[in-house]
């Protein structure tokens, strides 16, 4: 996993820079923060986003030593919590989650008011590839299957994901594996798609590889986006042409000065590098990630620029 | 199993389910405090305790929020949470009849008997009852839609067409904000709160308290409390014989629940209008539904508490939760390192079946905790309207601010509730709005869903084949025809009022 040894050996130099950045902030906001943090999660409790976010705040609460508040801002594919952080002070006190490609997707719509380069980024913490996936019983147990079923009868075979980035997704591997298929939005995320797959009212399903992890009482994942095997689905085949990648993190209003987005952005690296969220991420499929706030500016700017 | 029931009962396990039905209590009573956001706001507080006791006072809060929201819906007409609208169609009427100790403890002991048996799916049929389950797609759920808004027919009043307009505004409302499939805008008017939809929650509180608030306003002169209070000994024992006197209408509702609980997506709320509804169809006294008849409240009572342990099932065999407070328990599980799901229900067999008996034991819990608080709850209805109004428009306010912590949410539910307000002088019924609204979340992504499959597999086989398909486009239309057929018998007959 390059993902993973390249960030640890750059989250270890740098929570050393990190941590003497803290400190001259420390002297320059001498009262941040001193008092609780609202931490918006735009998406429904006990969702991904609330997990990471319920994951996280022990250790944020712990290294900026004041109270991290959870508050459920949801609707719109995220846009909505999204947009409220948009419109909050840029003080420290309001974060949110972040999705990516979801953030710079719902950004694309009419009147929504914000545009992804708009956010001070605070750092990615968790990463997984795309998978397709069929029902345990399916009668696909192979990729080669799969393909070979879609050109025997072009259309007929049915893939469910999620919304409008689902089938942009989807596009581009039916495209890869030269198939046809018909696409079925789902919305309001994927559990609503595991019963669909676990009823076998679809063929195939296609999301982040972390749910075939977390569902392999239901799913088989028959192939997964990019170079590497993923740890937790050992023998499943790659596309090093499907480039599907869904990153998770943290971000502040637009805005936000440079030692104030230091200062969270040390704190969320000692929150992430604890051993049981590392642990729980590794176990549910995930690549840990730790980054400085050059590296997920860097790494914002390359993915606005995929998806613009 | 011997085991899971010896640590349900032990001392912390009952301890901490019996806090978790109190703050039930409390969350289901106060409309827009939600199961869902119970228990979400209660999870970090589970994380000093050990699994078990954690969700079992997770689960004691959800079962007795799905009874005490029953509370406003019959005192104040104003739902406590989605899954008591039905409750309120009858449960409001008695209270109005001065039978508000019997409404509540008719909701009470109803709800208590619906959990137990709810829970006891849960520990024996649990998979059985997901292997049907499982042939709910998309077509079927469209179906139960359309099924759940036959009901108009039972609720509509005086004029049936006035009903189905009112299904339809509801059903409108809610395609307000961005599109299931293609992610279009809707409705939204360039106001960004508008993407994310019209809050469910906020909207219920303006279509019932709002205009509730304002007709109490209006009839300030006439009237200075919602209804008389008196209270009447052996009223208890009474209700509850009335309940049990009808075993088979406490096992059609019971299973309607349990069925639709576990149906991801579907929950309490369409159970209780589903169970409802098919009350009104067997019953001989169709015309005293919507008027005051106890057997309204326990239907819709026994169905969404028997729903919530239901909701459970697909969490242990699948893993995918059957409604949002069981994904928020899902969770606070995946938070401990547990995966919820058929691997649970393998390594830890244990702590899958004391959260059952502890949902079976805190059915027990709400009827005793319910009936300790009812005789106070109900003076809610001695306040003086002068006081009653604002303090019910004060709570409205807070709940549709605390649904989503946005204003936003506020402005909306007082416009609609005075849109309702209106509509409701011009002799619509609340009920067919409010319905509209809990299922178009239902229909619309599922309809779109069965266009989608049926376009590479026909809309013949898709749509008009299978068992369930069958059976609920059958059962919709005799639903349909019965109601037309009452109506046309009902103008025949020569007027007997004046």
């Amino acid at each position: 996993m390059k993902f993973k040894i390249e960030n640890i050996i750059k989250g270890a130099l740098a929570s050393f820079i990190g941590a003497s950045m803290a400190f001259t902030a420390n002297i320059a906001f001498a009262d941040y923060p001193d008092k609780d943090i609202t931490f918006i999660v735009p998406y429904s409790p006990g969702g991904g986003s609330d997990q990471m976010a319920r994951r996280l705040q022990p250790g944020l609460e712990k290294a900026l030593g004041v109270n991290v508040k959870i508050v459920y801002k949801t609707g719109g594919g995220g846009a909505v919590g999204f947009s409220e952080l948009h419109r909050s002070k840029p003080d420290g006190y309001t974060i949110s989650n972040v999705v990516v490609p979801n953030v710079i997707i719902t950004s694309k719509g009419d009147g929504i008011g914000y545009k992804p380069k708009d956010f001070s980024y605070i750092g990615m913490t968790e990463a997984a590839v795309g998978a397709l996936m069929v029902p345990n019983d399916s009668p696909y147990q192979t990729l080669d299957q799969f393909v070979a079923a879609a050109k025997e009868k072009p259309g007929m075979l049915t893939v469910a994901g999620v919304g409008s980035t689902g089938a942009n997704r989807w596009g581009g591997l039916a495209e890869i594996l030269g198939i046809e298929t018909t696409y079925v939005p789902v919305s309001g995320g994927v559990g609503k798609m595991m019963p669909m797959l676990a009823g076998s009212h679809v063929d195939g399903g296609m999301t982040a590889s972390n749910h075939a992890t977390k569902h392999k009482a239901i799913v088989k994942a028959l192939v997964v986006a990019g170079n590497n095997e993923v740890a937790t689905l050992p023998g499943v085949p790659t596309e090093p042409a499907w480039t599907y990648v869904t990153t998770w993190g943290i971000m502040a209003p637009p805005g936000t000065p440079a030692d104030i987005v230091a200062k969270l952005n040390s704190a969320l690296r000692e929150a992430a590098t604890d051993a049981s969220v590392r642990d729980a991420l590794v176990k549910g499929g995930y690549n840990p990630i730790i980054q400085t706030v050059d590296e997920v500016n860097a790494f914002m700017d390359a993915q606005i620029a995929i998806y613009e | 199993m011997i085991d899971a029931f010896f640590l349900a009962i032990s001392p912390s396990y009952l301890m901490f389910m019996t806090i978790g039905v109190l703050l039930g209590l409390v969350v289901g009573t106060l409309p827009g405090l939600t199961a869902t956001m119970g228990t979400a706001l209660l999870v970090p507080f589970t994380f000093a305790l050990p699994t078990g006791e954690g969700i079992a006072m997770l689960g004691g809060l959800y079962v007795c929020a799905m009874f005490s929201d029953a509370i406003p819906a019959c005192l104040v007409n104003t739902p406590g949470t989605p899954a008591a609208m039905a409750t309120g169609f009858d449960g409001h009427p008695m209270v109005q009849q001065g039978r508000g100790q019997e409404a509540i403890v008719a909701a009470c002991f109803s709800s208590a008997l619906g959990t137990m048996f709810g829970a006891a799916c849960y520990l024996l049929l649990a998979w059985p009852m997901i292997s049907i389950a499982l042939q709910f797609g998309p077509p079927e759920f469209f179906w139960l839609g359309i099924f759940a808004l036959t009901i108009i027919g039972s609720l509509a009043g005086d004029s049936i067409l006035k009903g189905l307009a009112g299904g339809a505004i509801g059903l409108l409302i809610s395609c307000v904000g961005i599109s299931h499939a293609a992610e279009l805008n809707r409705f939204t008017l360039n106001i960004p709160e508008l993407r994310g939809g019209v809050s469910l929650v906020a909207a219920l509180i303006g279509v019932f308290a709002v205009p509730q608030v304002l007709s109490m306003i209006l009839g300030l002169r006439k009237q200075e409390y919602v209804a008389e209070y008196k209270s009447e000994k052996g009223v208890v024992l009474k209700t509850i014989v009335k309940v049990l006197s009808r075993p088979i209408h406490f096992l059609r509702s019971a299973s309607i629940g349990s069925f639709i609980g576990i149906l991801p997506g579907a929950g309490s709320p369409i159970a209780a209008i589903v169970s409802y509804n098919e009350a009104v169809r067997w019953s001989k006294k169709k015309e005293e539904f919507g008027k005051g008849n106890i057997h309204g409240v326990t239907a819709s009572e026994i169905a969404n508490n028997s729903a919530a342990p239901a909701a459970m099932i697909p969490l242990v065999t699948l893993g995918v939760p059957g409604s949002s407070p069981a994904a928020v328990i899902a969770g606070a599980l995946m938070l401990r390192g547990l995966n919820p799901g058929p691997e649970l229900f393998a390594t830890d067999g244990t702590l899958v079946y004391s959260f059952g008996w502890s949902l079976f034991i805190a059915g027990i819990v709400v009827f005793f905790i319910g009936m300790l608080a009812t005789p106070i709850l109900v003076r809610i209805i001695k306040i003086p309207l002068r006081l009653l109004a604002p303090l019910i428009m004060f709570l409205a306010i807070i709940g549709a601010y605390a649904i989503r912590n946005n204003i936003f949410d506020v402005y909306l539910m007082l416009t609609i509730g005075i849109f309702v307000f209106l509509v409701r002088r011009i002799g619509f019924h609340p009920g067919p709005i409010g319905l509209g609204f809990i299922l178009g979340p239902i229909i619309e992504p599922s309809l779109v869903q069965a266009l989608y499959i049926s376009d590479a597999l026909g809309v013949g086989k898709i749509f008009f084949s299978g068992t369930i398909n069958i059976t609920l486009i059958s059962l919709s239309v005799i639903s349909v025809s019965a109601v037309a057929i009452s109506r046309i018998r009902a103008r025949k007959l020569p007027k007997v009022k004046d």
